[in-house]
């Protein structure tokens, strides 16, 4: 874990702290601050935002309700996205809703205001995603967009870590063998890569 | 596993780095690594370029218009709705059902308290009802049964010639004597009028004083 990790992990459990004790300052900023990629997280999972919002409302009511029993074994981080997680798959149940079929939103995908390039990165994602299924996508968000490692995932997922690593591979497969190849259209910095 | 452009044999273990790599997780040593390798393999640079266009991609802001500060306000308010809900109705009812209870009990004290006050009065009327027998004449004379007598034998008048006047005149002691030696007598059944009885008692020489309870002596 790196130290930046290791700090944001302590201010969590500051905030978990001061939410066992009533604190709902404490528990806005923690809701502030895990707001936009529990969004995105559950996006992964429905396009639908009233099951979005269901989730995370009940995500941090959970929290609220649990902070004193933390025990500290994983990140706060980790276990909140694993309430999460299952709060996103109880709120798809109780809506009768699946997991979103990603053929359909393709189109509403990208809202209107979005510059051209990233326009052109979520229909590029929009259509690597569309072959994957649910778990999959879970996973690579996880993995890619929150940085989430492996025992990190299968805590959240609630499953042995060799299926995290299943799940990765063919979600990884699948996206190489789908998306466009990028000859001539490289447009990502080396710098990204630490 | 298809590699379609493997070229070597490190390809699969440059596979299994890169995701760690591009998110930051991997080792110093392995990222070191990773980048030797990708300056001498093509198909696996393509590969990672894609990996972190994904990586960009995945970056992004969630693209659905959810506002965090309705959520936040929502959930309050829903903290709020519970809180009552879990700690003060139990105390509200704690303290109605306490409150119920100390009405029951003030009203059962009262009921207990006027049902003894009540057999208490009932009591002191039936003893001013059997008191006429212990009164002196002096003494309030209204509770005295109607038709009593109060009669004074003369002190040398013999008990059976008391007991025969009483037997004649079909009369009961009800009281006495009381400390100037007068009798209270109820008539009894096959009595005579009162104002009979009382011409004959006052005939006979054995009777000091006869009257009527409920007139002046």
């Amino acid at each position: 874990m790196s130290d930046a990790e290791n700090d944001a992990d302590a201010t969590d459990r500051m905030l978990l702290q001061r939410m066992s004790a009533g604190d709902r300052a404490a528990l806005a900023v923690m809701y502030r601050g895990y707001h936009g990629r529990l969004c995105r997280f559950l996006s992964r999972l429905t396009r639908r935002t009233d099951i979005i919002e269901e989730a995370i409302n009940d995500c941090f009511w959970i929290a609220w309700q649990k902070a004193a029993t933390f025990q500290g074994d994983s990140r706060v981080s980790t276990w909140i996205m694993g309430i999460a997680y299952r709060c996103g798959l109880k709120a798809l149940r109780q809506h009768g809703s699946e997991p979103v079929d990603e053929d359909s939103i393709s189109e509403d995908r990208t809202p209107a205001h979005d510059p051209g390039e990233d326009r052109e990165m979520r229909d590029w994602l929009g259509k690597g995603l569309e072959r994957l299924s649910a778990d999959q996508r879970v996973v690579v968000e996880l993995v890619y967009g929150i940085g989430h490692s492996l025992d990190d995932v299968a805590t959240i997922m609630q499953c042995p870590v060799g299926t995290v690593k299943a799940r990765l591979f063919h979600a990884r497969v699948k996206l190489r063998n789908v998306l466009p190849g990028l000859a001539g259209e490289q447009t990502i910095n080396r710098e990204i890569v630490p | 596993m298809t590699f379609q452009k493997d070229i070597g044999r490190d390809c699969p273990r440059a596979w299994e780095a890169m995701p760690w790599v591009i998110q930051g997780g991997a080792s110093p040593t392995q990222g070191a690594w990773l980048n030797m390798h990708l300056a001498e393999c093509q198909a696996c640079r393509e590969e990672f370029a894609q990996q972190e266009r994904l990586r960009a991609a995945l970056d992004m802001p969630c693209d659905l218009p959810i506002d965090a500060e309705a959520g936040l306000a929502r959930l309050l308010a829903r903290i709020d709705e519970a809180d009552p809900q879990r700690v003060t109705p139990p105390r509200r009812a704690f303290s109605s059902s306490w409150l119920a209870r100390g009405l029951v009990a003030a009203v059962l004290i009262q009921a207990v308290g006027i049902g003894v006050l009540g057999i208490k009065l009932n009591s002191d009327r039936n003893e001013h009802a059997a008191a006429p027998a212990y009164r002196t004449l002096s003494q309030d004379t209204a509770s005295a049964p109607a038709g009593s007598l109060r009669v004074v034998p003369a002190s040398t008048m013999k008990v059976a010639d008391w007991n025969a006047l009483l037997h004649e005149y079909h009369l009961r002691v009800a009281g006495g004597p009381n400390d100037v030696g007068a009798y209270t007598l109820v008539p009894t059944e096959g009595a005579q009028a009162t104002a009979q009885i009382l011409e004959s008692l006052r005939a006979n020489p054995g009777i000091r004083l006869a009257e009527p309870v409920s007139a002046a002596p």
